[in-house]
């Protein structure tokens, strides 16, 4: 072998060993995402973005999630909802375009699911204490009492007046307003210039999965709602991920767990499932749509659930139901892969 | 063999091992570690891997969690002046991308590592 074929052999090995670390380098992320972590909403906001103008994206998101709390808080002065609240048994009140829409959007859902999901429960749900953390079992009395003037229909909707019927009634739409912040980030997402390669957004357990049209194939985690941990992943693209489950916010009293998601048929804390979680691509508000969605399947058994799905499936991609046994099923052409040693 | 196919061979064993440890350096570090943030501020780092028990104390923005740490490759928070009592109702974090959130006092406790890890976690 003669000198010249030597020098070829090594310097074509070390660009070899050049080609190979950069490609190494960038497939477990070199340039590494940037994650920030807000409170807001009585939950966290976590954002992860990689590529793009990382930083100012995840400061623009939490700008943008503030802004849904001011128009929706049910504690704020001058939210939407305290001014339709404190509106309640007189007349109409003007509301912004945006919040007529959310609610139309809620309210259709409602409908859809036989007022499964009900943002004017919430008369009930302070009942429990779940505004105050003032906890209690109400007595059947209160409840039913409370109940008489805590539904959808009390909500009247013409334009952007609205007006509730009883002087009693509230409405609250803490329950969806992580899922529309997550509709108003992907809005602006699609918008920002240049694009970022992916966006994770973590509020409160909701995710919005976002990479720039790139088909991304994501690997969501399940929570296990008993152990730690998660039971599992399903995989999705693109998409908006609500979960609604018994495990975070609740309190025992004699021994019986009472979750926050009032079944608005009965007044009670839900017992059908232990969480249900609502997988949503594609459609107007699909993050708040699948969000109501989330509690109105997990306020359903597994017959209710697929009457819902059926109605509703060309809006939601799939949901995971992990039911009140602690079996698990899904429905839509979603699968759910276990963990290994679960 | 000649000297110059034992140098080739040489090269190529070197340009394998170096690709190997490339892979092995650019990768997260083993071994499971918890990081605490208070309003989001990285503070403590606590190795799971670690066998002796232990507790320690976690300034929050209202008052002191405290978090067990049993050595079993686990931590959870066993006190906090908050409630509701969501962190301390949190199963113990042990897996990456586990975490125990207390909102009140801005706390968060994230496990990372290695594992199959999801890109997120719907809960």
């Amino acid at each position: 072998m003669g000198r010249s074929r030597r020098i070829l052999i090594a310097v074509s090995s070390i660009v070899v060993v050049v080609v190979a670390l950069i490609v190494t380098a960038r497939l477990v992320g070199a340039a590494p995402p940037v994650t920030d972590t807000y409170f807001l909403m009585d939950t966290v906001l976590t954002v992860k973005t990689s590529g793009g103008d990382a930083g100012a994206i995840n400061s623009r998101l939490h700008e943008l999630a503030q802004e849904v709390e001011s128009l929706t808080s049910y504690y704020q002065e001058d939210s939407d909802t305290m001014r339709v609240n404190n509106g309640a048994g007189s007349g109409p009140v003007q509301v912004s375009a945006d919040y007529a829409a959310l609610l139309r959007t809620v309210l259709d859902v409602s409908q859809l699911s036989s007022g499964k999901v009900d943002i004017a429960i919430s008369p009930v749900s302070s009942l429990w204490g779940f505004t105050t953390k003032q906890f209690r079992v109400p007595s059947a009395d209160e409840i039913q009492l409370a109940l008489s003037y805590s539904q959808h229909t009390q909500v009247r909707l013409s334009g952007q007046a609205v007006s509730l019927q009883d002087r009693r009634a509230r409405i609250d739409l803490s329950g969806i307003a992580k899922g529309y912040s997550l509709d108003v980030m992907q809005k602006y997402l699609r918008t920002v210039s240049p694009q970022p390669r992916q966006v994770i957004v973590d509020f409160g357990g909701n995710l919005l999965l976002y990479s720039a049209g790139r088909k991304t194939d994501w690997k969501v985690g399940i929570r296990d709602p008993r152990g730690s941990g998660i039971i599992g992943y399903v995989r999705s693209g693109d998409a908006f991920v609500a979960t609604s489950g018994d495990y975070e916010r609740y309190f025992e009293q004699g021994g019986k767990r009472y979750c926050h998601i009032i079944d608005p048929a009965t007044g009670f804390p839900s017992t059908a499932n232990r969480s249900v979680t609502v997988i949503t691509q594609t459609g107007d508000l699909a993050g708040s749509v699948g969000d109501a969605l989330g509690k109105a399947f997990f306020c359903s058994t597994a017959d209710e659930q697929q009457s819902l799905f059926d109605l509703v499936d060309d809006r939601v991609l799939g949901i995971v139901v992990i039911a009140a046994d602690g079996t698990e099923r899904t429905l839509g052409p979603i699968s759910l892969t276990r963990t290994a040693g679960t | 063999m000649k000297r110059s196919d034992r140098v080739t061979a040489i090269i190529i064993a070197v340009a394998i091992i170096l690709l190997v440890s490339s892979y092995a350096l650019f990768r997260r570090p083993a071994g499971n570690t918890a990081v605490v943030s208070v309003d989001g501020v990285e503070t403590a780092r606590i190795d799971l891997l670690e066998r002796t028990p232990r507790t320690l104390e976690v300034h929050g923005t209202s008052g002191v969690l405290l978090l067990e740490v049993p050595g079993d490759g686990s931590v959870r928070v066993i006190q906090a002046p908050c409630p509701d009592q969501i962190c301390v109702h949190t199963k113990a974090a042990r897996t990456a991308g586990d975490t125990i959130i207390c909102v009140p006092n801005r706390v968060v406790i994230a496990v990372i590592g290695r594992g199959e890890v999801p890109d997120a976690v719907a809960q």
